[in-house]
């Protein structure tokens, strides 16, 4: 679009209040809009999805203070001086897959992430699907990536060892075009590459799950759509890098860079300075941040929550793969999946999620509305699914830019700074594959200035910590007798053992926290939400790590979960 | 394979007095329990009060269940301790249990089951509440947990939300260890608990209850800042406006208990829509001939005395179980009962005892409670007061009542008319 056709149309809608100009291929959106809506209006106004030519807005919002990033309280020297081939920075499913590629070669490697755990932002608040694509057309990153790294994920969760399960995705309609849906079809699966796209009768819908509502004329089914834990995946990815030789900062902040001549030559962290030769800038929502302390700032992120529900897995049953109804709503929002019922890798269901736009980053309140826009929706597809039924909700906050695609590319103006921005959904899906041709980039940045070999010894399987519930008895037994910790159940909602909790304690990327045990083994993940559990949970981590149970934390470096002992509780040693 | 007679799951109180009956009655018993230590909940339930009813004392919660314990380490039971049960399979005379503890997995045989698993408190997100996820967020239980067995202050002020006697006695509890209660928040228009407890813990420390008024939503990323209240109509939805913000570390939720039947639900066992807990005869037995269940599995209780009572109750039932054909009266109860338990009536049982459990559904006075067969009357009972949070039991002599197969037993609460001192 023309810059001139742009401000026409945003004088037209704005009145003159915000206007777009083009400088170094960026276009700048400024001007004063009090409400958030209208700032978000204005950018996709001056936008084109999928170009490479990024709105980054400059318009002053004076709707309401936008919070400041959330940082822990830790302040030390422990990277102080650090010399590192290449610093990532985000522990999300983008950073620790890149991690992971380039410890293939033998390169100083660290990556840093200002929260407590991998995976706290998006990577461990989505819905966990391995997308298939069908709603991406041809011609842009998201599609090229959706399909390659939906083919690596059985060797991928294999060599990792965390459960991956291709369950399907099929929907059916209320529309009655059965043309349109066999088109839709047709053109997908030969035009767009989406090789699994199925036409379904509803004869064949109903086959595939009786449960969904009566009176769905068609559908179509994907059945390469799998489902992952995307928390699990992250941790297994950041434990691999670090089994071969990658190393893993948590709750360090990059505060700020120091740039000479188009050059990062210093991190400046809460945790001392860093020297690195390449960064990595995976910092999801914080990507344009990143950006900004690298001199490179060319794209925006604008923050999309979205809130998903998890029901008790006696639900599991009413849904077996991932599940929606398409259906008119001239209401809907454009810029989403949509959502749909997921049967999750643990055998719960997901619900979810819905998408709103933020200027908050990290604003992770659920809101009731939410969870209400979603059961409305979704019960039209299987309304056997109550509200009763929720165990828990959350939100995430989704990073995308304004042209909805990936961005994985070198710095525009910073040469030694690779971009992996607008990773939202299917960004899970997608990070296996560009992963490996991100690292490639990375490794090529860096011969440009030293010599780079292969790790000849990276090993790619990483070994799980074992599921002692879904072994058969006599398996069972015999670990049992090997580790009698793993007879003693703690979580029983989830029937995860002690022995388990100490295996992820003791595992390559220690998170002694409650949630840190929880993201990794699932003690607290069932229908009581850890009220009989997270008692023990306490007391293991204690134990295991030699710490008081005063000191043992929810999550971040200031949730603290007690105030210390009771009057006279020193008395017991 | 070991082989039992009565297998009881669960060794709080309601499972140790079925082991102890079922062992008096000569069956041979095993207990299972998850824990590292015989007698559930009441391990950490420090406070008072409990035993008025069965031994005529005011005993703590450990005095109370050590009788019961020490009882059962004198017979022949035998204690499975830190055992959980995995998968279950019912055989064509019994049921084989398969066990997880320290030692593997081992596998049992037993004719029948009494199932006392107890519940489970209902969580934040179960009562809608919303807002952030930071730690101070307790049940009433786990906070209990956390101060009487681990030591662990867990609030320095805080809110309670839900006036359930576990939220009350955690207010009183709090206090005493020095932290600032700011009030016991309650979304009905009555308190849920014993009016002993409103008494004890709120009035006697002069912490404020708010009827009808509910917690929306939690402020604060890491530990919790805040919360908000709101006022509710009668109808339970929040009154825009209301709301209010209470700077606090803690929310304390007592929001209801939910009986824990998933391995009941796994052998098959149809639950009541009003009790959540199993369908049972008048021997507490399950519509699954061998399972029976007791205490607050089967519905929640609000005395100890009444769950030792009742798993005494199943235990004898469960060591006499011959297996037989049987004839049954239906029992129906209308909206003004919460609920009662059991639900059907074995006639080819001793009926001259058939103990019952109700809740009304609201509070009454000067109540009547109807008995009727097949829609004859067939006694009253009055009553002073009945409110929901107070459990009734009834005995009733049921052997003259000229019973039938598919005769219906219905309940029903009516107010009293032309009473004065009404």
């Amino acid at each position: 679009m023309q810059l001139k056709k742009i401000n026409e149309n945003l004088e037209k809608e704005f009145a003159g209040r915000v206007s777009a100009s083009l400088e170094d291929n960026i276009i700048h959106v400024t001007g004063e809009l009090d409400s958030w809506d209208d700032v978000i209006k204005a950018c996709t106004m001056a936008s084109e999805r999928y170009s490479k030519t990024h709105v980054v807005n400059d318009i002053r919002f004076t709707g309401a203070e936008i919070p400041e990033t959330r940082v822990p309280s830790l302040n030390d020297k422990a990277l102080d001086g650090k010399q590192v081939d290449v610093l990532v920075i985000g522990g999300g499913i983008t950073g620790v897959t890149v991690l992971r590629e380039l410890s293939k070669w033998n390169l100083k490697l660290l990556l840093v992430d200002k929260e407590a755990d991998l995976a706290y932002h998006g990577s461990g608040r989505n819905d966990g699907q391995v997308h298939c694509g069908y709603d991406l057309s041809k011609g842009n990153l998201k599609h090229e990536y959706v399909l390659k790294g939906n083919a690596m994920y059985d060797k991928v969760c294999s060599e990792l060892g965390i459960p991956f399960k291709r369950v399907g995705q099929y929907g059916g309609t209320l529309s009655d075009s059965r043309l349109a849906i066999k088109l839709f079809c047709f053109v997908k699966k030969h035009f767009h590459g989406i090789k699994d796209m199925e036409y379904l009768s509803a004869k064949r819908l109903y086959e595939i799950d009786p449960n969904l509502n009566p009176g769905l004329k068609f559908g179509t089914l994907n059945s390469s759509v799998g489902v992952v834990s995307p928390y699990e995946l992250t941790i297994a990815y950041g434990e691999n890098a670090i089994m071969n030789g990658a190393e893993i900062s948590l709750n360090t902040y990059v505060k700020d860079m120091e740039v000479f001549d188009g050059v990062i030559n210093k991190v400046m962290t809460n945790r001392g300075d860093i020297y690195p030769k390449v960064v990595i800038n995976a910092a999801g929502v914080f990507a344009e941040d990143v950006a900004k302390m690298a001199e490179d700032r060319f794209f925006s992120i604008h923050p999309r929550r979205g809130t998903n529900s998890i029901t008790d897995k006696k639900t599991g049953k009413y849904v077996k793969g991932v599940t929606s109804v398409k259906y008119h709503d001239p209401n809907a929002p454009k810029n989403t999946k949509g959502g749909g019922i997921i049967h999750t890798i643990h055998d719960n269901l997901l619900l979810g999620p819905d998408a709103v736009e933020t200027y908050e980053k990290e604003n992770f309140e659920t809101r009731q509305e939410s969870i209400n826009v979603v059961f409305n929706k979704q019960e039209k597809a299987c309304d056997k699914i109550k509200q009763s039924d929720i165990i828990t909700y959350f939100t995430g906050v989704r990073a995308p830019t304004f042209e909805e695609d990936f961005i994985l590319e070198r710095g525009r103006a910073v040469k030694n700074i690779v971009h992996l921005a607008g990773i939202q959904s299917p960004g899970l899906t997608a990070a296996p594959a560009f992963a490996i041709d991100m690292a490639e980039l990375t490794v090529n940045i860096l011969k440009e200035t030293m010599e780079v070999t292969e790790n000849t010894s990276f090993n790619p399987v990483r070994k799980p910590i074992p599921c002692l519930k879904d072994m058969p008895l006599a398996e069972r037994d015999r670990m049992i007798k090997e580790n009698p910790d793993y007879g003693i159940i703690v979580c029983r909602c989830e029937e995860i053992s002690k022995g388990e909790i100490i295996d992820a304690l003791k595992s390559p990327l220690t998170v002694p926290t409650v949630d840190g045990v929880k993201k990794r083994v699932r003690p607290g993940m069932g229908r009581c939400q850890g009220g009989f559990c997270m008692p023990q949970v306490i007391k293991i981590i204690s134990e295991t790590m030699g710490i008081p149970e005063a000191e043992v934390l929810k999550g971040n470096t200031e949730a603290f979960i007690s105030f210390g002992k009771t009057k006279g509780g020193e008395i017991d040693a | 394979m070991l082989k039992y007679d009565v297998t009881v799951i669960g060794g709080g109180p309601s499972g140790l007095s079925a082991a102890l009956s079922a062992d008096r009655a000569n069956a041979k018993t095993l207990l299972i329990e998850r824990e590292a230590s015989l007698g559930g909940i009441l391990k950490q339930c420090i406070h008072d009060g409990f035993g008025l009813l069965r031994f005529g004392e005011k005993l703590s919660g450990p005095e109370y269940v050590y009788r019961d314990i020490k009882a059962v380490y004198e017979t022949d039971i035998d204690v499975s301790l830190l055992t959980f049960v995995t998968k279950t399979e019912k055989t064509d005379d019994g049921f084989i249990l398969h066990l997880v503890n320290r030692d593997g997995v081992t596998s049992v045989f037993t004719k029948t089951i009494v199932l006392c698993t107890g519940c489970r408190e209902r969580t934040a997100k179960q009562v809608k509440i919303h807002g952030t996820r930071p730690a101070g967020v307790f049940t009433a239980g786990q906070a209990q947990n956390l101060v009487n067995l681990h030591g662990l202050m867990v609030t320095k002020k805080c809110v309670i939300l839900g006036s359930g006697d576990i939220g009350l006695i955690m207010a009183r509890r709090l206090t005493l260890e020095g932290a600032e209660v700011m009030g016991v928040y309650e979304i009905k228009s009555e308190p849920s608990g014993l009016s002993r407890n409103i008494a004890q813990c709120l009035n006697d420390f002069d912490i404020p209850l708010h009827l009808s008024t509910t917690v929306k939503r939690v402020y604060g990323h890491d530990r919790l800042e805040a919360v908000e209240v709101a006022k509710v109509d009668e109808k339970m939805n929040i009154i825009p406006g209301t709301e209010e913000i209470i700077p606090c570390d803690a929310l304390i939720l007592s929001v209801g208990l939910i009986p824990e039947n998933e391995i009941a639900e796994d052998l098959g066992v149809t639950l009541d829509r009003f009790t959540k807990g199993p369908h049972t005869d008048n021997s507490f037995m399950t519509d699954v001939e061998g399972i029976f269940a007791a205490g607050n599995c089967l519905h929640v209780n609000d005395l100890v005395d009444y769950v030792s009572e009742n798993g005494a109750l199943a235990g004898k039932a469960a060591a006499e179980y011959v297996k037989k054909e049987r004839k049954y009266a239906k029992i129906t109860i209308d909206r003004t009962l919460g609920y009662i338990v059991p639900q059907e009536i074995d006639l080819t049982t001793d009926l001259s005892k058939v103990e019952m459990y109700f809740r009304s559904f609201s509070t009454v006075k000067n109540a009547v409670l109807e008995i009727k067969i097949d829609g004859n009357p067939f006694m009253e009972k009055k009553y002073m007061v009945v409110r929901p949070p107070e459990m009734e039991k009834l005995v009733l002599d049921l052997s003259s009542a000229g019973l039938t197969e598919n005769s219906v037993i219905s309940f029903g609460i009516v107010k009293k008319e032309g009473d004065i001192n009404g």
